[in-house]
């Protein structure tokens, strides 16, 4: 009896031993928050949520090559990550844009506008960036008799860099019930997708393009409308504009 | 008493402690040694066995989804690529390695050191073997090692090229083992050099066995052909670039090296000929149905002269369950499955002898606009090209002895003045269920025609509208199937047929893309381009399509569907799409086109209608697939590895 009494003790000695020492590191409190914005118009820059624009950390203090840390911005071109360990950071957003970091043919660095923080509670970037493609609205979608959209937007280059004076190979009119509508989010029922080749895809620049809904009436339910466009650069990423929506009459 | 039993426990204690201390260099028994290996031909044959079993081919168990040498191919390659959609596959992808049983990093890496080890230890044993076979299979080592270093660098670029057995010794920095990526160029040359050593020590023949299964000097040259067309097709049409720290550029070649890849290919190619030919045993010049047949047959018979390197099964020991996962759904086997790769309208409209539009697509109305209709539904398919016979089962064509009944639904409209398209053109809409019988599942309610006799509203293989286990595409696939498998046989894991990895078919397409490339990169010259009209125009002749006999605007195009149409199924046109680099062009925002036979119950007769997926499933290729994302393993593994562009 008194066996099984100090054998328990015992245990529950060991027990309460193995729980009193703590050496778990803090998890990550300090915030990265900022925009990537349009350098000419001074919006933030529209992309796709979850493979779009992506803000790249490099954690420069330990290692000089580390490993990379990537998180995505939003839709709106608007970035925070609230779960980041306090350190130096060399930071660079990756898009559709020209990059922050250029090199040349044999991989040497040209030009590099990347940002190092001392990361401490929270720091506040602004990217100001080219995209290759900018899009913009000309007037408010219409809905037409039989209930489908007519759009009209222009494409104009974001950038004078040479390099990426590209023909347009794609523009694409989005249909989504969300307002989260791109590339990897549409319904292709209603969507209108148009290839470029080279040459058309020089001379759409700059005109004004009307762009109808397809597959007939679309359905009377909340309904956005997006455009977005590209060229063959970097990772053949869309640039967008914003979502708009239109109310059924 | 007690210090007694003290003492006679020390010394015990002691005692134990001096035995132990005798040097034991026994070798252990559970354990296989190198003289067990290296001193028999048997060794060295289960060595063979084992880095065979493991070359990267993708063959009747490889998919995307789930790897290398992985039972269950669901979301089959060709429904990837455009050659076929099906229902468990209803996007593009990339290759999936978390989902994969086999590691492509690690385990590529244990077959390279397993031949590294071979090459350095086989000489110490040499003795106890001719001087022929040390060479052929140190030969074939190097053949093992080339094609998997040719797995690797098709996937990611440059990857650390490690030519001999690295040793760790226990207590010192692991430093010298964290090897680096090398550029994409460096690994290409590896390849290269690899295939280069086996074509120069192999003999004609394997002596080990001559049947193909082990690589002989043609095998090496057809895998170099194949491995520099694509180092070629990445120099001239790459454009993702990486850089190392050192400037090493890990994706992407110079474009200047383009021709000599090219070149490469296309004398590697050549080494063949003469060697092996075009399987022609049952082929008539004359004789469509021959032409047909001989197609079918060229998948089946061991004695082929076209089968340069095959994978061989063998039951219960490794098997593979193609026909389960493929047959059309009225064969379907005792375990379910059956027709999960449907050839798209898109692949079959590739094909010569089917009535077209103005714009190359399949007509299937007449001039005044509405469905052209037939007594049967092979009718439509009657001039057809044998070879595609021989790829695709159209509907109500004979498989099995059985016609393989495919039909979408019976039409009850009316027929008088002809029937209108029953959805506009273009249109992605569901049909209108108005006019329409159709049957949810195989379980049928038959419907009573006109003439009082009773028709089941889809076919026996589909079209089901609540079930995709059927042909939803209008087509179900021939190509490998095995005519003479019992129903009660059409079993996962069960099924023995064996697997063509490279034929002779492959090695004349890519002389003449070869050809092709370096006449449009200003060398070869006219020879190049009649060489490689005269070598598509013997895969036609085989195949009973048209003669190509004008170069036209688009010969690279023709040479490149001749490719897809040929090697079509057999998990190529993965390969070729991404090194042309048009996958994301073919699969941008893409719905694949199919094509539905309905029964007009008032006309007595077919028509078809063409239209795109019912499903409207989205296929949009991301280019930065192009290069495979290291499996994050690696770079944790060592900091010296660096991961692609975009991922």
């Amino acid at each position: 009896m008194k066996k099984i009494f100090y054998l328990g003790f015992f245990a529950l000695l060991i027990a309460f031993a193995a729980c009193s020492k703590v050496d778990n590191y803090a998890a990550p409190g300090d915030t990265v928050t900022g925009a990537t914005y349009d350098e000419v118009t001074g919006q933030t820059l529209q992309t796709e949520v979850g493979s779009g624009t992506r803000v790249e950390l490099l954690e420069i203090s330990y290692d000089s090559a580390p490993v990379p840390f990537y998180f995505y911005s939003m839709q709106d071109g608007t970035f925070n990550d609230d779960k980041v360990f306090g350190a130096t950071y060399k930071v660079s957003v990756q898009g559709p844009f020209v990059p922050l970091i250029v090199t040349d043919s044999t991989g040497v660095v040209i030009t590099d506008s990347s940002q190092t923080i001392v990361l401490k509670n929270k720091a506040t970037l602004k990217f100001n960036v080219q995209p290759f493609l900018r899009i913009q609205w000309v007037g408010t979608p219409v809905l037409n008799p039989d209930t489908t959209v007519t759009v009209r937007v222009v494409v104009t280059r974001g950038t004078n860099n040479a390099t990426y004076q590209l023909p347009v190979t794609d523009i694409n009119l989005y249909v989504s019930n969300t307002q989260y509508d791109g590339n990897n989010n549409y319904d292709p029922r209603y969507s209108s997708l148009t290839s470029y080749s080279d040459s058309a895809g020089m001379a759409v620049i700059g005109d004004t393009l009307t762009l109808t809904t397809t597959g007939g009436a679309l359905p009377a339910q909340d309904v956005y409308f997006r455009v977005g466009a590209r060229i063959n650069a970097g990772l053949d990423e869309y640039n967008y504009n914003t979502p708009v929506s239109i109310t059924y009459p | 008493m007690k210090k007694l039993i003290i003492i006679v426990l020390f010394a015990a204690g002691l005692l134990a402690a001096l035995a132990s201390c005798r040097k034991l260099n026994i070798p252990p028994k559970n354990i296989i040694q190198d003289a067990d290996i290296f001193t028999s031909s048997n060794g060295i044959q289960s060595y063979m066995a084992r880095i065979y079993s493991e070359l990267p081919i993708e063959d009747f168990r490889y998919t995307p989804a789930r790897g290398l040498n992985f039972f269950w191919i669901i979301s089959a390659t060709p429904c990837t690529t455009g050659e076929a959609i099906g229902r468990d596959q209803t996007n593009s992808m990339q290759e999936n390695f978390s989902g994969w049983s086999w590691d492509i990093w690690g385990g590529s890496y244990t077959v390279i050191r397993d031949c590294d080890y071979f090459i350095q230890t086989l000489p110490t044993y040499a003795s106890n073997f001719t001087a022929t076979q040390v060479q052929a299979w140190i030969a074939e080592a190097y053949f093992v090692r080339g094609m998997t270093y040719f797995g690797l660098v098709k996937r990611f670029g440059g990857v650390p090229i490690v030519n001999k057995v690295l040793n760790y010794v226990p207590g010192t920095t692991t430093d010298s083992l964290e090897v680096p990526r090398a550029s994409e160029k460096a690994c290409w040359d590896q390849v290269d050099s690899d295939f280069t050593y086996a074509m120069n020590n192999l003999p004609a023949v394997n002596a080990d066995y001559s049947d193909g299964s082990r690589a002989n000097k043609y095998v090496a040259a057809a895998f170099e052909s194949r491995a520099m067309l694509y180092a070629g097709s990445t120099a001239k049409y790459n454009t993702i670039t990486l850089y190392d720290a050192a400037d090493n550029q890990l994706c992407g070649i110079p474009a200047a090296d383009a021709a000599g890849y090219f070149q490469k290919a296309l004398n590697a190619a050549n080494v063949l000929n003469g060697m092996y030919s075009l399987y022609l045993t049952s082929w008539s010049a004359t004789d469509p149905n021959a032409q047909y047949n001989n197609f079918v047959n060229l998948f089946s018979d061991a004695a082929s002269k076209e089968n340069v390197f095959v994978r061989e099964y063998n039951y219960p020991n490794s098997v593979h369950g193609y026909d389960a996962y493929n047959v059309p759904r009225q064969l379907i086997g005792p375990n379910g499955y059956s027709a999960e790769t449907n050839p798209t309208l898109n692949f079959v409209e590739m094909f010569g002898g089917l009535p077209r539009n103005a714009d190359g697509t399949l007509q299937t109305l007449d001039a005044s606009g509405h469905y052209l209709l037939y007594d049967s539904t092979m009718d439509l398919f009657a001039n057809a090209e044998p070879r595609l016979r021989g790829t695709v089962i159209l509907p109500g064509d004979m498989f099995k002895n059985e016609s393989i009944e495919i039909r979408r639904g019976i039409y009850t409209g009316p027929s008088g003045g002809g029937i209108s398209p029953l959805l506009p053109a273009g249109s992605k809409a569901q049909y209108p269920t108005g006019d329409l019988v159709t049957s949810p599942t195989a379980a049928q309610t038959a419907y009573a025609l006109p003439d009082g006799t009773l028709m089941n509203p889809a076919g026996l293989s589909g079209i089901f509208t609540g079930d995709q286990t059927c042909a939803i595409s209008g087509f179900s696939v021939r190509k490998w199937l095995n005519p003479n498998l019992t129903v009660a046989q059409t079993l996962e894991n069960n099924e023995t047929q064996t697997w063509i990895e490279m034929r002779y078919a492959e090695v004349l397409l890519n002389r003449a893309e070869a050809d092709w490339e370096l006449y449009t990169l200003g060398q070869g010259g006219a020879s190049a381009q009649t060489d490689a009209m005269t070598v598509i125009n013997q895969i036609r002749s085989r195949a009973g399509a048209t003669p190509w006999t004008s170069f036209g605007a688009t010969p690279l195009d023709t040479i490149r569907y001749e490719r897809r149409k040929e090697l079509a199924f057999e998990n190529k046109t993965y390969w070729d799409l991404k090194r042309w680099r048009i996958f994301d062009k073919e699969q941008n925002g893409t719905i694949y086109r199919i094509l539905m036979p309905f029964w007009s119950a008032t006309a007595g007769k077919y028509f078809f209608d063409a239209r795109s997926d019912e499903r409207n499933d989205v296929y949009t290729y991301n280019p930065i697939w192009y290069y495979e994302q290291l499996p994050s393993g690696a770079i944790t593994k060592s900091t010296n590895v660096i991961q692609n562009p975009g991922y």
